[in-house]
């Protein structure tokens, strides 16, 4: 979307014209004015959208390798079933939590994480990020509310997001396949690309996220190559 | 004999802007800028080439927004206006101007917009026929692109969003194209591994995802991003190379900021007095863009020195001949490697060319004929041909990824629109609901059903998010947002309540026209 994206580097309001040589006279009512790119709004209001719409909702999108953003709704009547359940009071007494979960690799049930953590939140919020700092995982998360004998309630699940990857593969195993479909192997190698490449891809993303130690994939020497 | 190939691949994209409600709209300005600053001046580089014999293959991806306002009376008549009001006033310059240094540059925006008005003309007024005969004759693969440039990650969480993009942006190019369409231009190329499947569906054979989208697949792919990768699912991904997106993109090293290219930011809009100018800037007074720029950049302080048409010129052909000797030399050095022709892709907004960078589209012409006469190490070829040659190709899944800051999803998932997602994941969720409930509609439902889903469609376009990021224009994009998700929810409620309003339907219809013929079953499905 080039369009909206601006130079900030050379952005800056326009300095009156330097007089130029030779220039004719009517230059000079050339004036210096401020760079207007948002003229004012039209007069219609802008609607506004429901600030709930009455549903039981927990969402989880994985932002990055590193985060991932929650966001919830809970309905009354969720509310109403868990005060029936644990009394009247429970609500006021009970402390909104979220419960994350590593469930990489698994078929998570409910009691199955491979770990989980308990994230303090407030009462007034409805979204969260969580700093999980672990790339290519699997997560879940729970909204819930610890009561006062420190029992967590689960109120919402949400579906499953996983991280993207950081680095490259560990796996250097290979398949190819056909156009239409029809696989066929080949031998082992390493890829190849460009030492460029890898500082760009770290320089640009800001990070130390590509493990040259690993299995560098720069300054293979040539080899020999399967031809089909 | 070619040791390599170039994929030179431009993405074409504006969001739906069209307000026929308002007499000057300065959004629908953003479409006629880029009509005649990118679109025709790149139609000119493709006709002088093909004029000249010159056999060349290029990647051009159209999203659909963008056909439906090229096809579009309204816009194409409010365009001619538009026009016909800049040659008025590049007339009115040239006689201003004449025996100054400014002489010059006047002349060429006189010449030039009579010829994209010739040029639109000719074309009868909808750009589309242009660039489909250049793809008939050999010369470029058209492709497409999500329905509204929905960010299809963050609407993954209900499938049937994400295909109804896909499979709604295949039928309107069929409709235009009368094929297929060979790849996709995933927005932004944002990629999360899965919506390849709903590609696959759809017929798509290929799409492009930033370099570490592929650099970081699972399993690792032998040759980098130098060769592309089949998804599981038996859709290519073929992945940027930084190095020749680096050259043109890059605001301190790249191409576009030599001192002799125009200067973008000096505009007689702004320079010029307002009495003088007020005919041609924004009715209520407000100084914007003309498109005359008389400056070039000349140096890093704000002291600008005239334009000289001559020597940007000679400039886009250095820089073309420089661009080419660096993808030799990656080419010498990669295909010693590979055991097969290394494929470098090189994939730009299209806007760059002509708005941004305006010597882009001369650049691009002096480019592909260096390529084709001056050098025999490299050859331009589509993914499309790529894939007839190389049919044969690594299994990996590309990793997630975008081509936004920071190379993940941050830049349509952040504070300052982190707000949006809440709102587009219901209304998708009710869509289906809706689909599901009424799969025999007629008459008004059937109407109001298909109006709900170009709504939420609306809504996606991954534009509104973008533009909330960066801080420019900001209350058109929550305008836009919200205006949209208010249709949808009011639509919604008049169909479950059973209580739908006479006359509404009607103009939401007219004014938001975009995919006349969907049908909303396509939210249906399972």
């Amino acid at each position: 979307m080039i369009w909206f994206r601006q130079r900030p580097s050379r952005r800056r309001e326009p300095a009156p014209p330097a007089p130029l040589p030779g220039a004719d006279t009517e230059f000079a009512t050339e004036l210096r004015t401020p760079a207007v790119t948002q003229p004012a709004a039209p007069a219609a209001p802008v609607p506004e959208l429901p600030r709930r719409y009455g549903e039981d909702r927990l969402v989880l999108l994985a932002r990055d390798p590193h985060w991932l953003f929650a966001y919830w709704e809970i309905s009354a009547t969720k509310q109403e079933e868990f005060s029936a359940r644990y009394g009247p009071e429970a609500w006021r007494s009970s402390r909104p939590f979220l419960r994350l979960y590593d469930v990489t690799g698994i078929e998570f049930q409910g009691n199955n994480a491979n770990t989980y953590v308990d994230i303090a939140i407030n009462d007034e919020s409805d979204n969260w990020y969580l700093e999980v700092g672990q790339p290519n995982r699997t997560f879940c998360v729970d909204l819930g509310r610890v009561l006062p004998t420190g029992h967590f309630v689960t109120l919402l699940r949400s579906n499953l997001a996983h991280t993207p990857r950081a680095s490259l593969s560990e796996c250097c195993d290979e398949e190819w396949m056909w156009l239409e479909g029809i696989y066929r192997s080949f031998g082992y190698q390493f890829g190849v690309s460009s030492p460029l490449l890898i500082e760009e891809v770290s320089a640009r993303m800001g990070r130390e996220v590509v493990p040259v130690g690993i299995a560098s994939p720069v300054f293979l020497p040539p080899q020999p190559v399967n031809r089909n | 004999m070619a040791k390599g190939y170039l994929a030179l691949v431009l993405h074409a994209h504006l969001p739906f802007v069209r307000h026929p409600e308002h007499r000057y709209s300065l959004e629908e300005k953003w479409f006629y800028e880029a009509v005649t600053e990118c679109y025709i001046p790149l139609i000119w580089t493709f006709e002088r080439l093909v004029r000249d014999g010159v056999k060349f293959r290029l990647t051009l991806s159209l999203s659909p927004p963008l056909l439906t306002m090229f096809g579009d009376p309204f816009l194409q008549e409010r365009y001619l206006n538009h026009l016909h009001k800049l040659i008025e006033l590049a007339d009115k310059e040239a006689h201003r101007t004449a025996g100054t240094p400014f002489a010059e540059p006047a002349r060429m925006y006189q010449e030039r917009f009579r010829g994209a008005l010739h040029t639109f003309n000719a074309h009868g007024k909808n750009l589309i026929n242009a660039f489909k005969a250049f793809q008939d004759a050999g010369c470029l693969e058209i492709i497409t692109c999500a329905a509204t440039h929905g960010y299809l990650p963050l609407l993954y969480v209900n499938p049937a969003a994400v295909r109804a993009q896909i499979k709604l942006a295949v039928d309107l190019y069929r409709k235009h194209f009368g094929c297929n369409p060979a790849g996709f231009w995933l927005p932004e190329c944002a990629y999360v591994p899965g919506i390849d499947r709903y590609l696959k569906n759809s017929g798509v054979k290929y799409f492009f995802t930033d370099t570490h989208g592929v650099l970081f697949a699972s399993h690792r792919p032998r040759f980098g991003v130098f060769a592309p990768i089949f998804c599981p699912s038996g859709v290519a991904a073929f992945g940027r190379d930084v190095e020749s997106s680096r050259q043109v993109w890059s605001a301190k090293e790249g191409y576009p900021g030599d001192f002799d290219y125009r200067e973008y930011y000096r505009d007689i809009g702004f320079d010029l007095d307002l009495e003088y100018i007020r005919d041609y800037i924004h009715p209520d007074g407000i100084r914007i863009h003309t498109g005359l720029k008389y400056y070039r950049i000349t140096g890093k302080t704000d002291h600008k020195e005239p334009y000289v048409p001559a020597w940007a010129t000679e400039k886009a052909a250095v820089h073309a001949g420089n661009f080419m000797f660096n993808r030799e030399h990656q080419i010498r050095y990669l295909h010693r490697f590979m055991d097969r022709p290394p494929l470098i892709v090189a994939p730009y907004d299209a806007e760059l060319f002509g708005h941004w960078w305006f010597e882009g589209p001369q650049w691009l012409d002096f480019l592909i004929r260096k390529i084709v006469y001056d050098q025999d190490m490299i050859e331009l070829i589509t993914p499309g041909d790529y894939l007839r040659r190389h049919p044969c190709n690594q299994v990996a899944t590309p990793c997630a990824s975008s081509w936004g800051n920071k190379g993940y999803h941050e830049v349509w998932l952040c504070g300052a629109n982190d707000w949006i997602y809440r709102h587009l994941h219901w209304a998708a969720d009710r869509m289906v609901e809706v689909s599901r409930r009424f799969p025999d509609s007629t008459g008004m439902l059937r109407r109001a059903l298909n109006q709900a889903a170009r709504e939420l469609l609306l809504a996606q376009a991954s534009d509104w998010a973008f533009i909330m990021a960066t801080g420019t224009m900001v209350d058109y994009a929550v305008r836009r947002f919200k205006s949209h998700m208010t249709n949808f929810v009011g639509i919604y409620r008049q169909i479950v309540e059973n209580r739908l309003e006479d006359g509404w339907i009607e103009e939401l219809e007219s004014r938001h026209s975009i995919f006349p013929d969907i049908d909303y079953r396509v939210y249906a499905g399972r």
